[in-house]
């Protein structure tokens, strides 16, 4: 056996007897460094002749080859088990319960908001707002409701201790309508309002809180009809609903300022005790509407010779029960940890 | 309005069911609430006549008995009513008859170990009004057993049950939906003929009508009449088994006929006892603090603008509104003044709500009823209480006159047209009008004007009667006309309101979940909140829990909270964004969030620890984050309202706007909320925030930057985040400046770690600026009360 296979043959052993790293370097050292077996080998080279240092370098180039990746093999596999073992050492019981991060919910009314919002404002209606402390001339003289008319008899209204000033008694806003009145004094025909908000009447019991919220619509312009009112409803209930085969039913009633005055429905049926709309004979009253009394556009400003138009309005809470399944009125107000979770939403937009 | 069908049918001659009639009610806009067809609602039920009646063996309450039908046919019966006796006839509900109280279907049952094979029903069970509320029914012993228990019951074809808008004064009466069905097409409208009555005697009693401007407004016209020697019993039993099945209380014929033919014809009509009333009868204005005594004996303080009839000693009658105790008529009664007057709504509306006093009559006045019905309506009632309790009539005589208001309204065309957005037929809308009484007085190719009739008050104005066209036609028969929706709107406001929204979905991303809250609170916790702000509070509050408007939304969430941790939960997360209310601004809009009890819920991942400031002031950062605030733009003062706790807590500027405040309650609040666990809360004032968010400049090429940390010792009190802002100004290189560490130290003085980060933007900054910056910032902080931290 030649020096050079003595060499490779110990060389070999070595590695593959190694299970170190750094005993792996030192081997690396002992044979590759500055007085490593094979560099000595190579220096020695120097004296040889021409013939001989081709011969033997290509031999000695071949050993260092092969020890070179043995090394090299070697030091990956010792690299590997090394980091199995500190990984294997790093064990955690992944069964341990682990909540996901806490998100709040947004209230079913805030979402039924949005939704009106967006629709409406696909419409180009444009939203209006108003107190919610407002004076008795814009909830009621301004809407065609002057001094002792009944219809100021069907609203129970809250009064403030404000006192009163030109525009007479401060109270709490009885239904959105004053938002017209407001938009219309503020604007020039033609144009297209809505109106979100509180309302407040003194009212409590399972179907009735003494604050709830509305939408109001109104559109102003010279040729606005009561067909286009019927359309307008129809479309947005389906819209909301997402019912695009929701029947919609007109019936004569009476708000004093609207004329003609209807009152909307919306067909449905109960199947595995689930309210579907949009098919069924059953119907359920979702609101009022009608094309704006003359007097109101008066009020407003507005020339009711040349101008007319629509109003409705509907209640959110409704609106957000019947399309949610939200039970008990007053659970909106007075929602508790289990009624969130339930019926709160994600604040993801969706 | 509850009404028989075969009522109505005396003013309208149909041949449409009670199905039909009831659909077309509500497509008119008379909305029918309810209405039954004895023929479906009495199926299984049938008249029968208790045969025999024996003790229960088992129970002392009960009775077995047998009854039997009209063909002799039997059942045997468990029954537990008082007025159980043979020879009793009442109805009898079988198997399978559905019990209209409890919508529930019959079976034959064991009662006490006896089998009873059908119910003999009380009023009750039935749904019917009723005052005795032990029996069964008794019908007495003159009905036969082959009516139907409709008939019987005095269902007369069925009943129906309409809600009258209140606009619609006319039809508070039978007369009045006949006429508005007939001009829908469900039949003929039935015209009554005008009768008279000849007068006997002389109108006995002097009227003494008060010659003023107000009483002729409040009381225009009003006609009396006597009449003498009736008999006033109790009512025949037609009257009284309609007034049953409409559940109306029967009281004596005479005051039963004036109902009768309020509901028939909406004429008020009010009757008093002749022979009760001293001397003359004075129409006039109550005296201050009068006093009256209404039919039911209850007393009621008046006012000199109410208007009475009066006779020397006593008020006798609320004109319009209520009846008095005085001259009510009874059994003895024998000689009757009748009163049919036309009173002003308004008046009327006023002293009905003064007095709280709702009646039928004052329903009608107040809605406006027939102004022509005076006269006529008291010739209808003449008739009607002679025919039924005898006697004779005087003349009658005519306080005050007939107010001429006839008004005629024109209608063209194309408004017609224009407002409807379909073409009508002009003929047909024409007709429909002419058929609820209005006249054409003049007309022309393109416009018309008509008479109102005398009982339309409502109507006034063209869209009136474009309104009587679509609903007599149907507003299901009217089409649908699409508009489009313009290509830009400026939709400002609900641009605001999404912001809102988007902070809201911000907070509920760090866990508040949002909570809607009542705009109204307890007054003792208003008094807690409001500062020096003067609170709004309602004078008629539904509770004194709902009477004065919050001026925070922290109460609010406070009580929300308080149902969660009273639940059991630990954790307690809450936001909402509303209105506020004080006397100065009326009203301002925030958002606000509170924190209770644990950081989040505990759990074996993280350390538990409690609420505290720090963890609402990282609230409402990140709500000012959205509009682009960060603590370097903002100011923050160590103080806050009053409900805050008074070193814990703070107050965010931007320059000198006020965004909000911050901070742990003050242990005062948890005392008045009964809350054990720490409460940490913010408020965002949402007005003060119309920032636009700043523009931040982006180079895509990036150099290196450059981080320093310091270590400095403050005293206690100095503000950290206001050195930090100072910072910022020192250099527009400095980026950043935050702290990394903070102790205290042995004597009590804090040592704060504080980092920055220098960056040239556009180039790489050299050691040597580097090291300047450092010193410029030593030495600020230095004069700045800080000292730098020797190693």
């Amino acid at each position: 056996m030649s020096e050079l296979d003595k060499l490779l043959a110990s060389c070999l052993y070595e590695i593959a007897s190694c299970n170190d790293l750094k005993k792996l370097d030192q081997i690396k050292n002992a044979v590759f460094g500055k007085n490593g077996k094979i560099t000595e080998m190579l220096k020695e080279l120097k004296g040889l002749s021409d013939v001989e240092k081709r011969e033997i370098g290509a031999k000695i180039n071949a050993l260092k080859d092969t020890v070179s990746n043995r090394l090299n093999v070697k030091f990956v596999e010792l690299e590997v088990a090394l980091q199995e073992k500190k990984l294997a050492s790093e064990f955690v019981d992944v069964t341990m319960p682990t909540p996901p991060h806490q998100g709040g919910t947004i209230h079913p009314l805030t979402k039924v908001m949005e939704e009106v919002g967006n629709i409406m404002d696909s419409y180009g209606f444009v939203l209006a707002s108003g107190p919610d402390i407002e004076s008795e001339y814009y909830n009621f003289t301004t809407l065609n409701m002057p001094d002792h008319h009944p219809a100021r008899t069907m609203h129970d209204t809250f009064y403030t201790n404000m006192g009163a000033d030109e525009h007479g008694r401060k109270l709490l806003r009885t239904h959105t309508s004053p938002v017209q009145t407001h938009a219309m004094l503020a604007h020039k025909p033609p144009f297209r309002f809505f109106a979100m908000g509180r309302v407040f009447r003194s009212d409590y019991d399972a179907t009735h809180t003494p604050m709830f919220n509305q939408v109001e619509c109104l559109m102003v312009d010279k040729e606005v009809s009561f067909a286009n009112l019927k359309w307008f409803i129809a479309d947005f209930l389906k819209k909301f609903f997402t019912a695009p085969n929701l029947s919609v039913r007109f019936r004569p009633s009476f708000f004093p300022f609207t004329e003609p005055s209807a009152e909307v429905d919306m067909n449905y049926e109960i199947k595995d005790g689930e309210m579907i709309f949009g098919s069924g004979d059953k119907w359920l009253e979702i609101g009022g509407a009608g094309m704006v009394h003359p007097n109101v556009l008066r009020y407003g400003n507005i020339d009711s010779d040349t101008y007319q138009g629509f109003a409705f309005g509907f209640g959110l809470e409704r609106m957000a029960s019947l399309k949610y399944g939200v039970p008990d009125l007053r659970n909106y107000f007075e929602s508790n940890e289990r009624w969130r979770s339930k019926f709160g939403f994600s604040y993801v937009a969706r | 309005m509850r009404f028989t069908f075969n009522w109505l049918k005396r003013h309208l001659e149909t041949d449409w069911d009670i199905y039909q009639i009831a659909k077309k009610l509500t497509t008119i806009g008379l909305e029918v609430d309810n209405f039954c067809d004895p023929k479906i609602m009495f199926r299984n039920f049938k008249l029968a006549c208790i045969e025999h009646v024996e003790q229960h063996p088992n129970a002392d309450r009960l009775k077995r008995c047998v009854v039997a039908d009209s063909h002799g046919k039997k059942w045997r019966i468990i029954c537990g009513a008082s007025n159980v006796h043979e020879g009793l006839i009442g109805v009898l509900a079988l198997p399978g008859a559905i019990i209209p109280s409890t919508g529930e279907v019959l079976s034959r049952s064991k009662i006490r170990g006896i089998e009873s094979e059908g119910m003999l029903c009380s009023y009750d069970e039935l749904s019917l009004p009723s005052d005795d509320a032990n029996g069964i029914i008794d019908l007495g012993p003159n009905v036969s057993l082959s009516t139907s228990v409709g008939d019987a019951l005095g269902f007369d074809g069925g009943i129906l049950d309409v809600s009258i808008t209140p606009n619609r004064g006319d039809c508070f009466s039978l007369k009045g939906i006949a006429r508005d069905l007939a001009a829908a097409g469900a039949g003929k409208f039935i015209v009554s003929d005008d009768i008279s009555s000849k007068s006997s005697f002389e109108f006995p009693l002097h009227i003494n009508y008060e010659k003023s401007d107000a009483c002729r407004r409040y009381a225009p016209v009003i006609a009396f009449r006597v009449i003498r020697g009736i008999k006033n019993d109790q009512s025949p039993d037609w009257l009284r088994s309609l007034f049953l099945a409409i559940g109306q209380n029967s009281v004596s014929s005479v005051v039963d006929l004036a109902n009768l033919w309020l509901i028939d014809s909406g004429r008020p009509l009010h009757v008093y006892d002749l022979n009760k009333i001293s001397g003359q009868l004075a129409i006039r204005f109550a005296k201050n603090k009068e006093k009256f005594f209404d039919i039911k004996g209850r007393e009621y303080i008046l006012h000199q603008d109410m208007l009475v009839a009066a006779d020397e000693k006593n008020v006798l009658c609320l004109l319009g509104v209520m009846g008095g105790a005085k001259t009510a008529c009874d059994e003895n009664t024998t000689d009757i003044l009748l009163e049919s007057g036309l009173f002003d709504p308004i008046f009327i509306s006023r002293t009905g709500t003064f007095l709280d006093i709702t009646s039928d009559s004052r329903t009608r006045f107040e809605r406006g009823i027939d102004r022509d019905s005076c006269i006529s309506g008291l010739e209808t009632i003449t008739r009607a209480i002679i025919d039924v309790c005898g006697g004779t009539a005087s003349n009658i005589c005519i306080v005050g006159t007939h107010p001429n208001v006839d008004r005629s309204i024109r209608l063209t065309e194309e408004k017609l047209h224009r407002l409807s957005g379909y073409e009508i037929d002009w003929a047909n809308a024409k007709k429909i009008l002419l058929k609820l009484g209005l006249k054409e007085v003049s007309s022309s190719s393109e416009a018309s004007t008509f008479l109102v009739p005398s009982w339309r008050s409502d109507l006034s104005i063209e869209e009136d009667l474009i309104e009587e066209i679509l609903r007599i036609t149907g507003y299901d028969n009217s089409p649908e006309e699409k508009f489009d929706a313009p290509i830009n709107c400026n939709n400002t406001i609900l641009q605001q309101e999404n912001i809102i929204m988007a902070v809201k979905r911000l907070l509920a991303s760090c866990g508040l979940s949002e909570v809607v809250s009542y705009s109204f609170i307890k007054s003792t916790y208003a008094d807690a909140f409001k500062e020096k702000k003067k609170v709004i509070q309602l004078l008629n509050p539904i509770s004194e829990d709902l009477s004065t408007m919050r001026p925070s939304l922290i109460p609010g969430l406070i009580l929300a909270a308080t149902r969660s941790l009273n639940y059991g939960q630990s954790c307690v997360e809450l936001c909402e964004s509303g209105n506020v209310f004080y006397d100065a601004c009326l009203q301002e809009t925030h958002i606000a969030g509170l924190r209770a009890g644990d950081f989040q819920d505990r759990s074996w991942i993280h350390n538990s620890r409690k609420i505290n400031v720090f963890d609402a002031k990282s609230d409402l950062m990140t709500a000012l984050g959205y509009f682009g605030l960060t603590e370097k733009e903002i100011t923050i003062k160590q103080e806050a309202p009053s409900y805050y706790h008074p070193s814990r807590s703070g107050t965010v500027y931007l320059g000198k706007k006020k965004m909000g405040y911050f901070g742990e309650l003050h242990p005062k609040i948890n005392k008045l909320f009964a809350v054990s666990e720490v409460m940490a809360c913010f408020e965002l004032i949402t007005e003060n925030c119309d920032i636009s968010p700043p523009v931040i400049s982006y180079k895509d090429k990036v150099f290196p930057k450059i981080n320093r940390d310091f270590s400095f010792i403050f005293d206690t009190s100095v503000a950290i985040g206001t050195i930090l802002a100072s910072i910022y100004r020192i250099d527009k290189k400095i980026t950043k400046a935050d702290v990394f560490d903070s102790f205290i130290l042995e004597d009590g003085k804090k040592s704060i770690g504080i980092t920055v980060t220098l960056d040239a933007i556009d180039r790489t900054l050299t050691e040597e600026e580097a090291q300047i910056i450092s010193g410029k910032i030593i030495k600020f902080v230095e004069e700045a009360g800080g000292e730098l931290r020797k190693k």
